[in-house]
């Protein structure tokens, strides 16, 4: 029986996957990829299957336990954002070349733009570089049913496959059909096999030309058998023009076609990137006097063609060699290639409009309310000539609170604390360092950099913010809560406090995010002992995440225009959607659109303008 | 029928096109959209495209929405590229005098679209104890208030019924109808 519903594209790939008899599967959240693993959750408790799902404490975590348990037969995935791949690429290359037993289904989302990643690198290049299979969907309906293939096509030839989602699958939400769970369970059995399971430089010899043995073998699987990923949309008559376009992009192009009312364009749509079927790619560009590819974000098709000078793509220019390839980008680039007047740009008069009403675009900000805010605030006014090293979350947002100088990748906060501290140490400089954290980053990569900086005597201190959530992807659980996916499933809290003192951190404190005044105070205590033993020390500032409502008091507040000088100390050091200033008044004002009433901006105004109001709320 | 949803990260515009999209299935229509997760949910400018036939891209392409949906004024402005020739906005306003602005006036009445108003903090503010977090669904009563789109108020009401957390049920209802008199 199936049914139809309108899902995520995330959604839609969970489904896939547990429709497939995966039955076990891990990952760490990262935007696109965060409603994967959840949703597993959610489609295995709806359809009862037996599948493991579980949150790694991070990528390379993640990909490990899935890896292992196709090493024991199982139907296994793994779930990751781009830049999460590359935590976990260590394990990547290497399972790359064992022969697998049950399928593995390595998911790596992309996110060109980006829209809220680091980099926007392709993940089918890590394919390439790895030699492994790669299917590319264009719709959420697509993914889904590239989930089972990828499975199938894994068991058949031990090697592990990639879906490269594109965050336009990941977040469209389209009607998706529905259906049953295939039952291809089997019992876990591991058979011992060194040859097989150890990554030894004997083995290697071995295996690496066997990978590329299965690889020819799945690019000829591609040639032929795959014409529902690879397939061509014929021109009426002949086409001058061809393209050859990949995810999102086929989408993108073939409805600009339709809507233009132009068909004398054929299209060559390749859902498997990696290993490119090349005899049909060669074949269709032979076939054309011209022919352009569109494919996202770098040229993957391009770089595997034998001859790649007679194509318009990124290598000549004709394709943008950065960013995504919105419906607008598309549409330039088929007017340059087909010769058609290309639209007109912005409006002058909107562009006008907009001057005069003073609109630009909203930058990301942390939440009204956000503990993190109250943080920063604390850490700024106590140690402001501080280098302030951060890291990635929802509080790299305190960037707007000029608390964020630098911020690398995961975990990287304590590194570069600790790089800083060598810098200036060379020059014998006493330089006040604050790095800050947040509680999942903590448990992904803060250990072993936390761990390093204690056995080197490295003098900073560092602010784990801890608000009991995996906020910035909407809020996931991590090894600090406890809490697991599964109806019933329960986990066990790792005390963040107990990590740090077994890193051997041997001063660490916890204090109230809210309470600036007992924060200030530690903060101070804390840069002091640091200095005077040679020795990291940490703060744990606590208060849990506005995303998870929970009761507090509520503390009404009111900017006093008597007293408010116009001084914008509230909106540069606190930075508060709810706490605005009024150019015309030359005064702050509270908008209460945003304002949640936690009452902390109370103690940020110098001149005590910020008055909370109580009694005048219900 | 191709709608862009705009406004600001926390506002909950994830709803509006959940809804819109349940009412479309119900009707056996097909769908496809776009929505915005992660970093830029954290009170940045966000957007929703929503597509209902026979799309295959998830994007709205500049100059081609039949709808503006949007829940801040600001946002509305900045996206009012996508309205195609004749299209429709509707706006959540906080200040209702923007649309005196004479460069606004003068590119509505180009592209020959109608734009209307509600004042949805105001009306939340006065008959729903300042509970911000139903504009979503006030705004959906306002778009089949003003008859834009291609859902009538019945059917919003209905999905909203199915779709909203049962104990906010009687609540959201009661911010659709507000929406659809505010602007009927």
């Amino acid at each position: 029986m199936s049914t139809k519903a309108i899902l995520l594209g995330n959604e839609a790939i969970a489904r896939g996957v547990i429709e497939a008899g995966c039955e076990v599967a891990a990952g760490y959240p990262g935007t696109p990829s965060s409603e994967i693993i959840p949703a597993i959750a959610k489609w295995a408790d709806e359809l009862g299957t037996r599948t493991v799902v579980e949150w790694g404490a991070n990528e390379k975590v993640a990909f490990e336990m899935a890896a292992a348990a196709s090493f024991a037969g199982k139907r296994s995935c793994a779930v990751m954002k781009q830049v999460g791949l590359n935590v976990a690429a260590d394990p990547f290359m290497s399972v790359a070349h064992f022969q697998l037993k049950g399928g593995f289904l390595l998911i790596s989302a992309d996110d060109p733009g980006p829209h809220s990643s680091q980099t926007e690198q392709d993940s089918r290049f890590f394919a390439m570089f790895a030699k492994i299979p790669c299917f590319d969907p264009s719709t959420a309906v697509e993914a889904k049913e590239m989930v089972f293939d990828a499975f199938d096509l894994s068991e058949r030839h031990n090697v592990i496959v990639m879906l490269r989602p594109s965050v336009r699958v990941d977040h469209c939400r389209q009607d998706v059909e529905l259906k049953d769970v295939i039952d291809i369970s089997r019992p876990a059995s591991f058979e011992k096999d060194p040859k097989r399971w150890v990554c030894l430089p004997s083995s290697v010899k071995v295996n690496h030309p066997q990978l590329n043995a299965k690889r020819e073998a799945v690019r000829e699987e591609f040639e032929t058998k795959f014409a529902k990923y690879n397939f061509e949309v014929p021109a009426k008559g002949k086409a001058k023009l061809g393209i050859i376009a990949a995810g999102v992009s086929f989408s993108i192009v073939t409805d600009i076609l339709k809507s233009w009312g132009v068909d004398n364009v054929s299209i060559l749509k390749i859902g498997t990137p990696h290993p490119l079927p090349l005899k049909m790619v060669e074949d269709f560009i032979s076939r054309h006097e011209d022919v352009l590819i569109l494919e996202e974000t770098y040229p993957v098709i391009e770089m595997q063609l034998n001859d790649r000078t007679g194509v318009k793509g990124r290598w000549n220019g004709w394709v943008p060699g950065a960013g995504e390839l919105l419906p607008e980008v598309i549409e330039e680039i088929l007017c340059k290639v087909t010769g058609r007047k290309a639209p007109e740009g912005a409006s002058p008069k909107l562009k006008k409009a907009m001057e005069e009403l003073n609109i630009t675009p909203r930058r990301p900000m942390l939440c009204p309310g956000c503990p993190h805010r109250a943080s920063f605030f604390a850490i700024r006014q106590t140690l402001p000539k501080a280098i302030y090293p951060s890291d990635i979350g929802c509080y790299t947002l305190g960037v707007n609170q000029g608390m964020v100088d630098s911020v690398v990748d995961m975990g990287a906060s304590i590194t570069q604390a600790s790089g800083l501290y060598m810098a200036y140490k060379v020059d014998g400089i006493e330089q006040p360092i604050v790095a800050s954290i947040g509680d999942s980053t903590f448990f992904h990569m803060g250990l072993p950099g936390l761990a390093s900086a204690v056995y080197n005597k490295h003098v900073f201190v560092l602010a784990i913010l801890d608000n009991n959530l995996t906020a910035m992807t909407g809020g996931q659980s991590n090894p600090g809560i406890g809490d697991k996916l599964r109806d019933g499933d329960t986990g066990r809290k790792v005390d963040i406090e107990g990590a740090v003192k077994g890193c051997g951190v041997k001063w660490v404190k916890t204090t109230g995010a809210y309470d600036i005044a007992g924060s200030r105070a530690l903060v101070k205590e804390a840069w002091e002992h640091a200095r005077t033993h040679e020795e990291p020390t940490v703060i744990i500032f606590r208060h849990p995440c506005m995303l998870l409502k929970e009761k507090q008091a509520v503390v009404p507040v009111m900017v006093d225009p008597e007293k408010c000088i116009g001084c914008k100390f509230c909106i540069n050091y606190f930075n508060c959607p709810g706490l605005v200033f009024d150019e015309k008044l030359k005064k702050a004002y509270i908008d209460e659109r945003f304002c949640v009433k936690c009452g902390v901006c109370i103690n940020v105004c110098p001149h005590g303008a910020i008055l909370g109001t109580e009694g005048e709320e219900a | 029928m191709q709608y862009v949803i705009v406004g600001i990260g926390g506002q909950g515009i994830l709803f509006s096109s959940r809804v819109l999209g349940h009412i479309a299935l119900s009707k056996g229509e097909r769908v496809v959209g776009s929505e915005v997760h992660g970093m830029a949910q954290r009170g940045g400018s966000v957007i929703s495209h929503f597509k209902v036939g026979d799309y295959n891209s998830p994007m709205v392409k500049a100059k081609e929405a039949d709808v503006l949906l949007a829940f801040d004024q600001n946002e509305a402005v900045r996206n009012l590229h996508f309205l195609k020739q004749g299209g429709q906005v509707v706006v959540n306003t906080h200040e209702a005098s923007f649309v005196d602005n004479p460069s606004l006036k003068s590119w509505l009445g180009e592209r020959d679209a109608k734009l209307r108003t509600i004042l949805g903090y105001d009306i939340l503010k006065k008959h729903m104890g300042g509970r911000f977090l139903f504009l979503n669904v006030l705004i959906l009563g306002a778009m089949c208030g003003a008859g834009v789109g291609s859902v009538s108020i019945d059917e919003v009401r209905e999905a909203v019924r199915t779709l909203a957390p049962a104990r906010f049920v009687e609540d959201n209802i009661r911010a659709v109808d507000l929406g659809y008199e505010g602007t009927r």
